[in-house]
């Protein structure tokens, strides 16, 4: 227990808790569920990961900010149908074009929200709930309320779901969902030792302490919706790929996913604390229930009610658990160090 | 001690170069002059305590050597050379360091990144194993033990003065401001911080002591400086100051600015409070209280005066102690069943606490009463509403159009006016007035004192909680004195002179 809680922090119990949360999920849906440990289960499961994740790595800068990015299922929708538009209309168009075209809309849109709340001042939550809704009306208008079929679309971007990046057994690892771990640690290990990114941490733990010590708290904000926009327009090709049939209500309501994986996993909605990886975990655990509880043939609706059980238990466990995890160590911190002192003294008898 | 410990010192501090000059800095808030002329000299390897009562302009000065607000006239000089302190990043960067009361520390980031938060030139990527290092070396030099790989998120206060400390060295500070840096720390722990504020001074750092505790200035201080009202009084050498004399410098001779109030003939007794507490923020405060009585309630600036209100209205209820008022033993928990005793609070804060801004004054004043205003069937009678502002308009003489205008509207001093209508219609027997001039100009100032004076003489116990020592001498029948939570003294009219009230509140013996 003493060498546990030396190397290992409140937070990343957190963590750990929910890695085993998600083994119990999967053992409880396992007995309740015909062929549920098929390898079809596995790829559902992590198509729909990867897009929740790769939205969810951008809210979590967002979040750690102390802020919050509503928009994001506005963006993937509007970044998924006008890709999926020009791709029916260019179909020679090469694939890293169309991603970068998705990920520039997302950037702009992201950046249109950054510069509100960082510069204008207005709450995020007034912001992005407000874009929430001026994107998807700009989609209906733009899209005439037409859809992008699935047969417009050029035979590479229908293929790429089913595309292996390597397979394991009988488990085949998705290229879609490789890529969504690959930008995971690419944001763990930057927000971990790259010097800007803890600044993310500074200005949410204590924007006030940022601001004295010179923090550039504007930009700093600035640049979290940024990124959560660009990602939101990654996120938005993969979901492209995903369906193929893109509609005016692609991805509405994804925020209530992301938010709900940011915040099971970890991700403190005060900002300052939290990892992308807890994020990803939080997807993951969020992935698992929806494709299980679709299974199980429970409703949308009830699907929807349940991932907002998930976001209040997980604040409330934040407030409760946390606190009390953390006394327990500071307790121990402080045996630790008495008997450390202590130490020379007996020595010398 | 502090004296010969100054003069052994090779290089004592009188001789010793100055590193910050202040000349002839002057800083105006509307119609406060917060700073007047004032020139103060920082030396190398030197502790200069600054005393002043609340308001001196004590907060101003550091708040201009951190770059966070700009003086109107005057300059600053580092090492001799004329510089601008443009920001808290630039004062940072001239090795000028501020510790408050409250450490501003990060609290999910950990000790380490702590320490080395400001440092502008880090790199692009966190060495962590480098900086844990460094920062355990640095502790290691304060003979600080922390584990720098936890967050600072429940850390001890001392620890949090620690970290910060070390922050400071981080950035080879050479000019240290601490501001009441004991304030919420323990005995022993003061004891481990003043050794390090002396190794800092015997390492050249230049250090500015800000204080209420009068003991311990004179247990650390080289010299002593003394603001009054925004100038600098007195800068002496601690050797040749007494706490005496410092006192007097702070409360200076000129008294009589208010009329003091002609008592008021005493009434039955109304209130009496035995060993009230509210626990960790205040123990043990008695006194009695007559109709028609004003008890000032003096002391600085967490004190615990304010605390002392708010349990008698409910508002964060007592944990200890009696409260009976009229003759019977009351339980007050919420400021509901206090409004029901007749008892009426009017806060210190107009803003947050006593107004709704956008609201109408007469909509303001019959808030706290509004079912006296309704119709049988539940609506506001409007015209009703309206005459009992009228009233309170001429008997306050609110200044206004009308009393249909958004109380957002009215300058401070009549808002002021409205909020002491709105709690006087409450009709209550008690009325507790924390801060109530504060902020306003002088002739509204002298209106609500004689409005004091009139409520008091129709028979209301009044307990006046102010900053304004003159105002609370002037006013007051009798004086209770607090000082950190804990209640000093309860002074007569004729012994409380702003000397005695100063001395309990410094926390010094009558006798010395």
């Amino acid at each position: 227990m003493k060498w546990l809680q030396r190397h290992i922090r409140p937070e990343q119990v957190r963590e750990l808790s929910l890695l085993l949360l998600i083994v119990a999920a999967v053992l409880i849906f396992g007995s309740m569920i015909d062929g549920y440990y098929t390898s079809r289960t596995f790829n559902r499961i992590t198509s729909s990961v990867a897009i929740i994740t790769v939205v969810a790595v951008g809210q979590t800068l967002v979040v750690l900010t102390r802020n919050i990015d509503l928009a994001v299922g506005s963006i993937v929708g509007c970044t998924a149908y006008f890709t999926g538009a020009q791709l029916a209309a260019h179909h020679g168009m090469p694939p890293v074009v169309a991603v970068l075209i998705a990920m520039a809309l997302g950037c702009v849109m992201g950046a249109i929200n950054g510069a509100l709340v960082a510069y204008g001042r207005v709450p995020s939550i007034i912001v992005t709930l407000g874009s929430l809704a001026i994107f998807r009306g700009i989609l209906i208008d733009y899209s005439g309320a037409r859809t992008v079929t699935t047969d417009s679309l050029p035979k590479w971007l229908l293929e790429l779901p089913r595309l292996n990046f390597v397979t394991i057994g009988d488990l085949d690892i998705r290229a879609m969902f490789a890529l969504a771990v690959g930008i995971v640690l690419l944001f763990q290990i930057g927000t971990s030792f790259l010097n800007v990114a803890r600044q993310f941490y500074a200005m949410g733990s204590n924007p006030d302490a940022a601001e004295l010590i010179g923090m550039p708290a504007r930009r700093i904000v600035f640049s979290a919706f940024v990124l959560s926009g660009t990602l939101s327009g990654l996120a938005g090709f993969m979901f492209l790929a995903r369906f193929g049939s893109i509609t005016v209500e692609a991805a509405r309501g994804m925020e209530l996913q992301v938010v709900a994986a940011v915040v099971v996993g970890g991700v403190n909605i005060f900002g300052g604390s939290g990892t992308v990886f807890g994020a990803m975990l939080g997807a993951i655990m969020i992935g698992t229930l929806e494709q299980s509880l679709f299974r199980l043939q429970i409703s949308e609706f009830w699907r929807d009610a349940i991932l907002g059980l998930l976001i209040l238990l997980a604040v409330a466990s934040d407030a409760v658990i946390l606190n009390r995890l953390r006394a327990i160590w500071a307790r121990t911190d402080l045996k630790l160090v008495a008997r450390d002192s202590a130490s020379p003294a007996e020595a010398k008898r | 001690m502090s004296w010969t410990a100054a003069q052994q010192r090779p290089g004592g501090a009188a001789t010793a170069p100055p590193i910050l000059e202040m000349r002839g800095i002057a800083k105006r808030f509307g119609a406060t002059q917060a700073l007047d002329d004032v020139s103060l000299t920082l030396r190398a390897g030197e502790i200069h305590a600054l005393l002043g009562e609340n308001g001196a302009g004590k907060s101003t000065l550091i708040k201009i050597m951190t770059g966070v607000y700009q003086p109107d006239r005057g300059e600053i000089l580092l090492s001799g050379q004329p510089i601008a302190i443009g920001s808290a990043a630039e004062a940072q960067r001239h090795g000028i360091a501020a510790i408050y009361q409250e450490p501003l520390l990060f609290p999910d980031l950990n000790v380490a990144e702590n320490i080395f938060v400001s440092h502008q030139n880090r790199g692009v990527v966190t060495n962590w194993r480098k900086m844990f290092r460094e920062a355990e070396a640095i502790l290691a030099t304060l003979g600080v033990t922390l584990d720098v790989r936890s967050p600072a998120r429940g850390l001890t206060l001392a620890a949090q003065q620690s970290v910060e400390i070390a922050k400071a060295i981080s950035l080879n500070v050479r000019v240290l401001i601490m501001d009441e840096p004991t304030a919420s720390l323990s005995a022993h722990e003061v004891g481990q911080l003043f050794r390090l504020v002396r190794d800092l001074r015997d390492q050249g750092v230049a250090i500015l002591f800000v204080s209420h505790r009068m003991e311990e200035v004179f247990q650390i201080a080289d010299s002593v400086t003394v603001f009054r009202d925004g100038r600098l009084i007195s800068t002496r050498p601690a050797a040749e100051v007494s706490p005496q004399s410092a006192i007097a410098d702070m409360v200076g001779r000129e008294m009589g600015l208010f009329q003091r109030r002609a008592p008021a003939p005493k009434g039955e007794k109304l209130l009496s409070v035995q060993g009230l507490g509210r626990t960790g923020v205040f123990s043990d405060v008695s006194f009695d209280l007559h109709r028609g009585e004003v008890l000032g309630f003096a002391g600085l600036i967490g004190a615990g005066r304010t605390d002392i209100g708010l349990a008698l209205f409910g508002i964060e209820p007592a944990t200890a102690g009696q409260i009976v008022l009229n003759g019977k033993t009351e339980t007050i928990r919420s400021p509901r069943q206090a409004m029901s005793l007749g008892v009426a609070y009017v806060s210190e804060d107009r803003r947050q606490l006593g107004l709704s801004l956008p609201m109408s004054i007469s909509a303001n004043i019959s808030l706290p009463v509004l079912s006296r205003y309704l119709t049988r069937l539940g609506l506001i009678r409007t015209s009703q509403e309206r005459d009992t502002a009228e009233g309170f308009r001429k008997r306050l003489s609110i200044r206004t159009p009308n009393v249909e205008l958004p109380v957002a509207k009215l300058s401070g001093g009549n808002q002021q006016k409205v909020m002491l209508s709105k709690w006087l219609n409450t009709h209550p027997a008690l009325l507790i007035l924390d801060e109530p001039t504060r902020g306003i100009d002088v002739g509204a100032k002298a209106e609500v004192h004689a409005m004091i004076g009139e409520l008091a003489a129709e028979g209301i116990g009044i307990i006046l909680i102010s900053s304004d020592l003159p105002e609370v001498l002037a006013m007051s029948d009798r004086v209770l004195v607090m000082r950190e939570g804990r209640q000093m003294a309860i002074l007569d009219g004729g012994a409380a002179t702003s000397q005695t009230v100063m001395t309990a509140a410094m926390g010094q013996e009558f006798a010395a």
